[in-house]
C-alpha cells in the first residue's frame, strides 16, 4: 500500500510542477477568470453605493440661489452633471441617445423673490424621455429632498406626519457576492471539465496513457494523482480571485477560510470527476466535445455561473436544485458569504458527495487508456 | 544465453469482427535472446505482441513470461516487462529527470535517475525538457525510461522506424547492452538489414501465422538450398555504406 501511495504522490508532485510551467494553462486557470470577474464585478460591483443618475443641468436663472443650488447638484454624489450640455436641444438628443438619464432646468425665474413674499421661491422642472420614467421619479424625490432642506431654512414649516427608514445592520448579500460565487463556480467548471476533456484526447492520441498502461499503475492511482495536482491547482486558481475580490470589489470574506478551502477542495474533485468520465471515456476530441457540451451548457446557465437562480422560475430553481454545481457555488457562498458552517450546509455537503460518488463510479468504468 | 525459455506462447488467437488476426501461434523465446518478428504491415505483429504484453485480452491459447500466466495476472506481467512503442511520446513540459521518476513510481519504486541516463548517454540532459530531444535522442531515452524497473522481458515496436542510419546504429548497439544485461528482447521491424545484424532468431510472420522461424542465417542457407539465386553485385559495399563513410559515424543530435 506505501508503494501503491508513492506512485500517487510521485505523479501529483511532478505533474503539479508541470502545471506551473505551463503559461497556456495558467491563463485558462487563474487570469481568465479573472477578466470574467473584473467585467461582471464592474457590471454588479457598484450596484449596493448607491443610485447614480446622469443629468444635464441647465440653469437659466442667474440669482443666488440657483447658483448654490447648482453647485450642490454638481458636488452631490447621487447626480453625475454633464456639463457639456448648455442647450434645451443638445440635452434632448443626448437623452434620446441615452447618454444621460433626465434634464434638470431652472428657470429664468427661479430664486427670485415673488411680490409679497420674504423667501425666494421657483419651480425646477424635470425633462426626461418615455423610457426613463423611473429615473425621473427617482430624481423627483431626490430633488424634493434637497429642496426641502433648503425649505426649512426659508419658512418655518411644520409637518406633522413624517417617514424615516433605517438600515439594519444584518449582512445583506449584494448582488456581487452572487456572481463572484458564480464565476468561481464557472473557474471549477473550466479546471475539472474543460481541461480533462482537452488534455486526455491529446494523451491519448500521442500514446502518453497507452504508454503508462504497460506500467502496473491502476486507474485509481491515477485518477488520485490528478485530484491532487487539481486541487493544489484550483486552490491557487481560487485563491487568486478572493485575494481580487476582497482587495478590487470589497468583497467580505466572513466565514472560516479552513471549512472553504474544505469544502472547495471537495467541489473541485467532484467537478473533475466529470471531466475524467469524459476525457477518460472519448478516444478523441470529436467524441468528447458535443458529450462534455450537453453537459457543460445545461450546469453553466442552471447552476448560477452567470446570473444568479433567484431571478429563474421557481420550477426551474427546483430543477437546477440536483445539477452537480449548484451546491458547490451555493456551498460556497454561504460559507464565505454568509459565514455558515458545515453543519448549516448538509444539504449541499450531501448533494456533492452523492454526486461525487455517482460520478467516480462511472468514470472508473468507462476509462480507457488508448 | 541460456536454453530457457523466458516467454512461452501457445496456440496465440485473436480475431476483430470475425477476421482471425492471430491465428493459433506458438513460439518461445529463450533468456537473453534478441527475437525478431517480421512481417508485412497487417500480418498481426503488432497485435501478438500487444496480447503478450497484457494490453488486449488474448482470445485463445496461452502466453506465460517466466511462468506468470498473461492472462490471468495482467499487473505482475506489466511489472515484469519493459515496453518500448512504436513513437515513443512523453507529456512535455517535463525534465528528463522528473519522467524517469514518473515511471519508476508506476512500478512503485525510486531509482538512481542519472544512472538510467548514463546509460543512454543522456546524462547531461537531465534537466532539460522531453521537447527539446531529437528523434535519435528520444528514442534512446525511450529505452532507458522502459527499463527503470530492471524488466526481464523488454518489447520494442518498430524501433529504429524514422531514424537516420547513425542513430539505428546506436540503437542496435543499445539493444545488445541491454540483452548483455540478461534482458530478452523481442521487437518488430521492416528491416530486414536490421533483423540479420541484431536478430538472434526470427519469426516470419503472414496473415496471423507464424510461415517461419530460426535464426537469420538458417533461414538464407534453407532459401539458398532450394536453389534460390539472385543477381549478384560484386561490390564490397553499399550505398549506405557511402553514407556513413560520408558522414561518419559520429551520433547526431
Amino acid at each position: 500500500m506505501k508503494r501503491k501511495l508513492f506512485t500517487v504522490l510521485t505523479f501529483a508532485r511532478i505533474n503539479t510542477r508541470r502545471y506551473f510551467r505551463d503559461r497556456t494553462a495558467i491563463f485558462f486557470t487563474v487570469a481568465f477568470p479573472l477578466i470574467f470577474l473584473f467585467v461582471f464585478g464592474g457590471l454588479f460591483g457598484n450596484s449596493n453605493n448607491g443610485v447614480s443618475f446622469k443629468v444635464a443641468l441647465l440653469n437659466q436663472s442667474s440669482s443666488q440661489v440657483s447658483k448654490d443650488i447648482a453647485k450642490e447638484l454638481n458636488d452631490g454624489k447621487i447626480l453625475k452633471v454633464n456639463s457639456d450640455v448648455t442647450t434645451i436641444d443638445e440635452a434632448k438628443q443626448r437623452m434620446n441617445r441615452g447618454e444621460i438619464d433626465a434634464t434638470i432646468i431652472l428657470p429664468q425665474n427661479f430664486g427670485e423673490t415673488k411680490k409679497g413674499t420674504t423667501y425666494p421661491s421657483g419651480q425646477a422642472e424635470i425633462l426626461y424621455s418615455q423610457n426613463n420614467q423611473q429615473a425621473a421619479q427617482t430624481l423627483q424625490s431626490v430633488l424634493q429632498g434637497e429642496f426641502k432642506a433648503i425649505n426649512a431654512k426659508l419658512v418655518d414649516n411644520k409637518e406633522p406626519f413624517t417617514v424615516t427608514s433605517t438600515q439594519t445592520n444584518d449582512q445583506s448579500l449584494s448582488s456581487f457576492d452572487y456572481t463572484f460565487t458564480g464565476l468561481l463556480g464557472f473557474s471549477i467548471m473550466g479546471l475539472g471539465i474543460f481541461g480533462p476533456i482537452n488534455i486526455f484526447p491529446e494523451l491519448k492520441k500521442q500514446g502518453i496513457l497507452r504508454r503508462f498502461h504497460t506500467t502496473p499503475i491502476r486507474v485509481w492511482q491515477y485518477f488520485s494523482a490528478t485530484m491532487i495536482t487539481q486541487a493544489v491547482v484550483g486552490l491557487f486558481a481560487i485563491g487568486v480571485q478572493f485575494a481580487v475580490a476582497m482587495s478590487v470589489f470589497h468583497l467580505k470574506l466572513v466565514g472560516n477560510p479552513i471549512e472553504l478551502a474544505i469544502y472547495i477542495v471537495l467541489g473541485i474533485m467532484m467537478i473533475l470527476g466529470i471531466g475524467l468520465a469524459l476525457g477518460g471515456w472519448a478516444k478523441n476530441e470529436r467524441q468528447a466535445a458535443p458529450l462534455s457540451n450537453i453537459v457543460v451548457f445545461p450546469m453553466m446557465f442552471l447552476s448560477g455561473t452567470f446570473f444568479p437562480r433567484f431571478l429563474m422560475p421557481e420550477w426551474l430553481q427546483n430543477v437546477s436544485n440536483f445539477l452537480p454545481l449548484t451546491p458547490v457555488i451555493d456551498g460556497i457562498r454561504l460559507i464565505a458569504t454568509e459565514g455558515k458552517h458545515f453543519v448549516d450546509i448538509l444539504p449541499q455537503l450531501g448533494l456533492v458527495s452523492l454526486w461525487g460518488i455517482v460520478i467516480y463510479a462511472i468514470a472508473f468504468r468507462v476509462f480507457r487508456w488508448e | 544465453m541460456t536454453d530457457k525459455p523466458i516467454l512461452v506462447v501457445k496456440d496465440l488467437q485473436k480475431s476483430y469482427d470475425n477476421k482471425k488476426v492471430v491465428n493459433g501461434i506458438s513460439f518461445e523465446v529463450k533468456k537473453g535472446e534478441i527475437f525478431g518478428i517480421l512481417g508485412p504491415n497487417g500480418a498481426g505483429k503488432t497485435t501478438t505482441l500487444e496480447m503478450i504484453e497484457a494490453l488486449r485480452p488474448i482470445d485463445g491459447g496461452s502466453a506465460t513470461i517466466d511462468g506468470i500466466d498473461v492472462a490471468s495476472n495482467p499487473y505482475k506481467i506489466r511489472s515484469i516487462i519493459g515496453v518500448q512503442p512504436q513513437s515513443p511520446a512523453f507529456q512535455d513540459k517535463t525534465k528528463l529527470s522528473e519522467l524517469i521518476n514518473l515511471f519508476a513510481a508506476a512500478y512503485g519504486e525510486k531509482v538512481n535517475v542519472q544512472e538510467f541516463l548514463a546509460d543512454v548517454d543522456l546524462q547531461e540532459k537531465a534537466e532539460s525538457y522531453i521537447e527539446t530531444l531529437s528523434g535519435g535522442q528520444k528514442q534512446r531515452f525511450s529505452i532507458a525510461a522502459a527499463l527503470v524497473h530492471n524488466p526481464k522481458v523488454f518489447f520494442m515496436d518498430e524501433p529504429t522506424t524514422g531514424l537516420d542510419p547513425q542513430a539505428r546504429r546506436n540503437l542496435w548497439d543499445l539493444v545488445r547492452h541491454v540483452r548483455d544485461k540478461g534482458i530478452s528482447v523481442i521487437l518488430t521491424t521492416h528491416y530486414m538489414d536490421e533483423a540479420e545484424v541484431l536478430c538472434d532468431r526470427v519469426a516470419v510472420m503472414e496473415s496471423g501465422n507464424i510461415v517461419a522461424l530460426d535464426s537469420p542465417q538458417k533461414l538464407i542457407k534453407d532459401l539458398l538450398k532450394r536453389g534460390f539465386k539472385k543477381q549478384q553485385h560484386v561490390e564490397q559495399a553499399n550505398l549506405e555504406d557511402v553514407f556513413i563513410d560520408l558522414t561518419g559515424k559520429e551520433l547526431r543530435g
